[in-house]
């Protein structure tokens, strides 16, 4: 498979903050690539470096074979951006016949990508008159209508609703038909196990865990068990079923498929155990006992 | 291909101004006001075989000119910039400077069309006595000599918003200009007025533009606006390399 996007040892520091500490990525033409972290995981910041917004080093980052820096590079790009605002002058149309002459596209190319995301009857409004769903699928249309190798979209169905989600995730399935590579960030585990290949999860910077959506599902922990404890932590992180393992002040969360078999051992490990709870284990929750673990 | 590109980065341009003129507006009506003040007052007095209300289309064009192309480009940035738009501009595969470019020179047609207003209210009044070519060369001098502002105004933009641009940029504009002789000869002003408008491009460029009425010496002026001309897109350059997001 050809490679569209190459991302070797991507390093980013904002002030003291390791945004980016190594991070490897590659994305083939026609695959779909997920890319799952919690807030402030570094999402963005990797996304901003692949589409040249921010400077990176060396040659750490390839989009088909050259420099996103450069301008010509960008060609193969089509880009969804995390809070994009529009100007308040233009109109849709002129929007996305703008983005197709900019790739080098004819103005004709416009009408049927907006066609395709049902844009036509939006097509004399101003673009920040459009709500939040509509905006998303200008932005979209704007980075499609250029024929791009690599879309590259940051949260691209934050407010979209069931419908325009459904019909985003089947555009994007025929475009990777046509050998389009896709890299997508998002929160949501279940969106990407509906749409991706292959899952990156990254956290703090760093790629914690990747592999196919199932792979990954079945080692991340669906339940928290919270308690007050007396038990070391070696001790905890032995106890039967669990995966993960975090301390929060003086209460451990643990993560786990399997709860109550879990909690049979630990009440009887712990008879003075307090202030226990369980409850459904959020990706931060998940990626963060992956860490614990030091898988990778 | 890049034709049409930068034509549809125009095209957007053009648009912008045209939909949401505010901006705009009292770059233009301003000078164009003080200059139908000026002139009716004092536009018929003569110096040097001119009308005063001919040299003024020198002086008070060169503040419109720089008005306009000082304020417009570097406030769209800033704008964009806030709004985030300018993200999109950088990410497409059109270079950041043809999208500039583009703002520069859609702020043109607008300064020339002060110099025209300018020079209809002086003939209206009929202060103008000048032959029309030497008014039209006074016009290319002035328009094509505005282009460093233009770059002064692109690096401001960079770094503020839009609203404290505008501040900014009058805070700049304004002073110069008088100091410059913009609004009034500099002949009625404290000398050390001259001793500071002579590093001044703002008095440079009006000078440039005067000599094209009375044939005085041009090398100065063009030698002083070329360096600003460096200088300011050196510092726009910059501006840009270290813009806040
Ligand atoms: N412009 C900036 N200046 C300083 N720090 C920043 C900047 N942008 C991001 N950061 C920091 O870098 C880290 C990574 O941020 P990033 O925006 O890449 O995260 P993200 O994974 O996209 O998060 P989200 O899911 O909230 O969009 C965070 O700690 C964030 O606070
Ligand atoms: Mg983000």
């Amino acid at each position: 498979m050809e490679t569209v996007l190459e991302v070797r040892g991507a390093r980013h520091d904002y002030g003291a903050t390791k945004a980016l500490d190594g991070v490897d990525l590659d994305v083939g033409a026609g695959e779909c690539v997920a890319l799952l972290g919690p807030n402030g995981a570094g999402k963005t910041t990797l996304v901003n470096q692949i589409v040249g917004l921010l400077p990176h080093h060396g040659e750490s980052v390839r989009v088909g074979g050259g420099d996103p820096r450069i301008a010509a590079t960008r060609r193969q790009l089509g880009v969804v951006q995390q809070s994009l605002g529009f100007p308040t002058t233009l109109k849709v149309s002129e929007l996305v016949t703008g983005a197709a002459v900019r790739a080098g596209k004819p103005r004709s190319a416009a009408g049927p990508v907006m066609a395709e995301l049902d844009l036509t009857d939006l097509a004399g409004r101003r673009a920040v008159k459009l709500s939040g769903g509509q905006k998303q699928r200008l932005q979209l249309a704007m980075a499609l209508v250029g024929d791009p190798r690599l879309l590259v979209l940051d949260e691209p169905t934050a407010g979209l609703d069931v419908p325009a989600r459904k019909r985003f995730w089947q555009i994007l399935a025929e475009r990777r038909e046509r050998g389009v590579g896709v890299l997508l960030t998002t929160h949501l585990i279940e969106e990407s196990s509906a749409v991706a290949d292959r899952v990156v999860v990254l956290d703090r910077g760093r790629v914690v865990a990747q592999g196919t959506p199932d792979e990954l599902v079945a080692r991340l922990p669906d339940r928290t068990v919270i308690a007050r404890t007396g038990l070391a932590l070696e001790q905890l992180q032995a106890l039967p079923g669990v995966v993960s393992l975090r301390t929060d002040g003086d209460h451990v969360h643990l993560g786990t498929r399997t709860p109550e078999a879990l909690l049979r051992v630990l009440l009887v490990q712990d008879p003075g155990l307090t202030g226990l709870r369980v409850e459904g284990a959020g990706l931060e929750e998940a990626v963060a006992g992956l860490i614990e673990r030091g898988a990778a | 291909m890049t034709r049409q590109v930068f034509g549809v980065e125009v095209a957007d341009e053009l648009r912008g101004i045209v939909r949401e003129p505010a901006a705009l507006f009292f770059s233009v009506v301003m000078p164009v006001a003080f200059f139908a003040l000026f002139v009716s007052l004092f536009g018929k007095f003569s110096a040097g075989g001119l009308s005063a209300g001919t040299q003024m289309i020198a002086t008070f064009g060169a503040f419109g000119v720089i008005s306009v192309v000082l304020m417009n480009p570097g406030l769209g940035v800033a704008a964009d910039r806030e709004r985030g738009w300018l993200r999109a501009k950088q990410v497409s595969s059109v270079p950041i400077g043809v999208t500039l470019a583009a703002k520069v020179v859609a702020a043109l047609p607008y300064a020339a069309g002060v110099l025209v207003a300018m020079t209809a209210t002086a003939a209206l009044t009929g202060a103008l006595n000048a032959p029309a070519l030497a008014l039209l060369r006074l016009g290319v001098v002035l328009v094509i000599g505005s282009l460093p502002f233009a770059l002064v105004s692109l690096a401001i933009g960079f770094q503020v918003k839009a609203g404290a641009g505008a501040a900014i940029l009058n805070a700049i504009m304004i002073p110069t200009s008088v100091v410059s002789g913009l609004w009034m000869p500099l002949d009625i002003m404290p000398p050390f007025f001259r001793d500071i408008a002579a590093f001044l491009p703002n008095h440079h460029l009006s000078e440039l533009a005067r000599a094209q009425l009375n044939g005085g010496p041009v090398l100065t002026h063009v030698l002083v606006l070329l360096a600003f001309a460096g200088v300011a897109a050196v510092a726009a350059g910059v501006s840009y390399r270290h813009a806040r997001s």
